[in-house]
């Protein structure tokens, strides 16, 4: 090869993939707000990703995965966690997280309600967007549903049509992600309490003075902690905030009635 | 060093390595903040000090390469600078920039955007002293008429690289679409352009320092840097998989991240081709040896470590690790770092009027292997520390936190090994400072030798 065919070898492979670069991206960019649900990004979202990048957040956190790595992953959060919780949590990050305990604390912001509002709105749009399937499994905060076993394997989906599988399946995916709070281990406490021996324990709730929700049997009691979280809210450092509880309240509009039935179906064996 | 107007390099590389080593600092209290309690957590959080640590980097870097530029261009050029002290208004509006930028994220001044945190108006300052460095050197070329490929490819990475800072001034409401151009700054700087850059600096230390045939090593340039542009441009696709694009990218992303380290090996085979026909012979040991390694050392930081989660099924399990830090401390240091305090030890004699025989190298070699081992133990560090983090956090499903605190022992090796590493700079900088001497007064008959062309 001469120095000419070397120069020539530089310029047309340069220019070749450089324009295949520019088509596709000219194709993404009208592709990117169908994929993105761009018709979702109102000004509280736009305002959002405005505190989200004057606070600097993407320095510790990753957003889709991009970012530092020294706190977690917030791609799925409010599809974990829920508005309420991120709400207290982002007031006093110290109520839920101590550096003794595990490792990190992420400081105090002092944001205003309005920037909350705003961060929460843009996460909940971001957590949204069409990844590609990523993460292929839920990344977690913090605990794991059964401490060291593989979860969220081979969904058995079609295979199975029991109630109490199919109820498995919807609770450990993401949204509802309610593994990402309630572990189904004893003593476990997570964000939220441990599900462990549910069935029994709302025996015992059913029939305690304090209790004020309206349910008359153990299934009537869970499907009412699901679709109306402040119906009966217990009390724990990390469960409610003046009186009401952190978990989301919208699951009666976001799951499907016959998901819920799965959800209590599967909790109830949990004796 | 055949014109006095290259000594202007000099005062670039004292901003560069002054800023290099607060980038140490900066990098050390990061790694301790991973230990646990952070007594600093309110005063100086991690945020500040990553941001900071990076930023630094890029500055210096760049601070280097142009450096570097204002050495090589009126030596290839065979002409003086087109004005020295533009140079050194832009050395001062740079330097302004980069301390304003640093004092600035203390106190949370910043545009929040990965890497590109630079507030507005210090962009704007940043694309002004692009402008003025591509009109210095441009005028110097136009000046002298000649224009060598080892200079033009060099120089056309650095006008590259202003016009590829370009999209970081645009803001847009959709997050996907923010980073998608981001990417267009960082990734095609880092594996586009700026390896254009390390290319026409090695080239032209090879050259100087092995005395290979230059028709040789530039033909076989234009094979390194087409095939950088080649895999890199289309290579852009890895950092697309899971951000809201189209479902092409990861394919695309695949194959052409396979073809990257092909560039950063070509580049490896070129200095041990060079190396083998010369016989390091050259009196400036040092400088060979930050260069070969160089080569060598981005070929595995940016081209195998690179290529070890590019792949969309490796990454989709990795895509947010410590995997990503582990490759890129390797590859910033290999590709970038390297190269410069290649070109820093090749010019010191020059510059300081040194005969390149006395040069005590004992604390530059202990300098080049402190530094070399740990960067090693770090990049092992980081990868101890991301495999075991993706295999507990991503496959298992136990939380972040939770697999944070598993890590512990990762992150003191991290540190011990951070700590090897910072005695490496130091030394490099106390040589720097202290043993190389200081640039003498441009005698007389030096600014008289080879003028400009007369027309």
């Amino acid at each position: 090869m001469t120095k000419r065919g070397a120069r020539a070898f530089f310029v047309a492979g340069t220019l070749l993939s450089a324009l295949i670069f520019i088509a596709l991206t000219i194709d993404s960019h009208r592709k990117i707000p169908e994929l993105t649900n761009a018709a979702a990004i109102d000004a509280t979202v736009i305002a959002g990703k405005d505190v989200w990048h004057a606070y600097n957040c993407i320095n510790c956190h990753t957003l889709l995965g991009e970012g530092a790595y020294y706190a977690p992953d917030l791609t799925q959060i409010t599809a974990q966690r829920g508005a309420d919780y991120l709400r207290e949590f982002l007031k006093d990050p110290s109520r839920f997280y101590s550096e003794e305990r595990d490792g990190r604390l992420m400081p105090t912001l002092n944001l205003s309600d309005e920037e909350i509002t705003a961060v929460i709105a843009f996460l909940g749009w971001v957590s949204k967007i069409n990844t590609q399937g990523w993460p292929p499994r839920p990344i977690l905060v913090k605990g794991s549903a059964v401490p060291g076993a593989v979860r969220g394997g081979p969904a058995p989906t079609a295979a199975s049509s029991d109630p109490v599988e199919l109820g498995r399946t919807t609770f450990n995916a993401t949204p509802p992600a309610c593994g990402a709070c309630h572990s189904i281990s004893p003593g476990v406490n997570l964000v939220g309490p441990s599900l462990a021996g549910i069935a029994t324990m709302a025996t015992t709730r059913l029939q305690a003075p304090d209790y004020r929700g309206s349910a008359k049997d153990v299934a009537a009691y869970i499907r009412e902690s699901i679709v109306d979280p402040n119906a009966h809210v217990l009390t724990g450092p990390t469960y409610a905030a003046g009186g009401r509880s952190l978990m989301p309240s919208d699951y009666a509009q976001t799951l499907k009635p016959e998901q819920v039935d799965q959800i209590v179906a599967y909790l109830l064996s949990l004796k | 060093m055949r014109y006095s107007s290259q000594r202007v390099a000099y005062p670039y590389f004292v901003v560069a390595m002054l800023l290099f080593g607060l980038q140490m600092a900066f990098g050390m209290l990061a790694a301790a903040k991973y230990l646990g309690p952070d007594p600093l957590l309110h005063l100086l959080p991690f945020d500040v000090v990553k941001v900071i640590h990076t930023n630094l980097l890029l500055v210096w870097v760049l601070t280097g390469f142009m450096g570097a530029a204002y050495y090589i261009v009126p030596e290839e050029s065979r002409v003086e600078l087109y004005s020295v002290r533009l140079a050194y208004w832009q050395l001062a509006i740079w330097t302004a920039m980069g301390v304003t930028a640093v004092v600035g994220y203390v106190f949370g001044w910043t545009a929040g955007n990965k890497l590109l945190e630079q507030p507005f108006p210090l962009k704007i300052v940043i694309v002004v002293v692009m402008l003025m460095f591509l009109y210095n050197i441009g005028m110097t070329i136009r000046a002298s008429g000649r224009l060598t490929t080892t200079e033009g490819v060099l120089v056309a990475g650095l006008a590259c690289t202003a016009l590829l800072y370009l999209p970081a001034l645009f803001e847009w409401d959709n997050y996907t679409l923010s980073i998608f151009y981001r990417w267009w700054t960082v990734h095609l700087w880092v594996e586009g352009v700026w390896e254009m850059i390390q290319g026409g600096i090695l080239a032209y230390l090879l050259i100087r320092l092995s005395g290979v045939d230059r028709e040789v090593m530039e033909k076989w340039l234009y094979v390194i840097v087409g095939l950088t542009f080649i895999s890199g441009i289309l290579g852009t696709a890895h950092h697309y998989y899971w951000i809201g694009v189209p479902r092409y990218w990861l394919p695309l992303g695949g194959f052409f991240s396979a073809l990257e380290p092909l560039s950063f090996l070509a580049m490896a085979m070129y200095a041990y081709y060079a190396m083998r026909r010369s016989g390091l012979s050259h009196p400036n040991r040092m400088a060979m040896h930050w260069t070969i390694g160089s080569a060598v050392f981005s070929a595995l930081g940016a081209g195998v470590l690179g290529l070890a989660h590019t792949w969309p099924a490796v990454n989709k399990w990795t895509h947010g690790t410590l995997i990503t830090p582990m490759h890129g401390h390797m590859a910033f240091f290999g590709a970038y770092v390297m190269i410069v305090l290649g070109m820093i030890t090749y010019a010191l004699p020059g510059l300081t009027g040194r005969s390149e025989d006395s040069r005590e190298t004992t604390a530059g070699f202990w300098s080049f292997w402190l530094q070399i081992a740990g960067m090693f133990g770090m990049t092992m560090a980081f990868a101890a520390a991301g495999i075991t983090q993706t295999y507990l956090e991503r496959i298992l499903g136990i939380g972040y936190l939770d697999t944070q605190l598993k890590l512990q022992v990762h992150f003191l090796m991290l540190v011990a090994t951070g700590a090897l590493f910072v005695a490496g700079v130091a030394l490099f900088l106390w040589d720097f400072f202290f043993l190389a001497g200081r640039p003498v007064a441009a005698a007389p008959a030096e600014r008289l030798a080879p003028a400009r062309p007369t027309a």
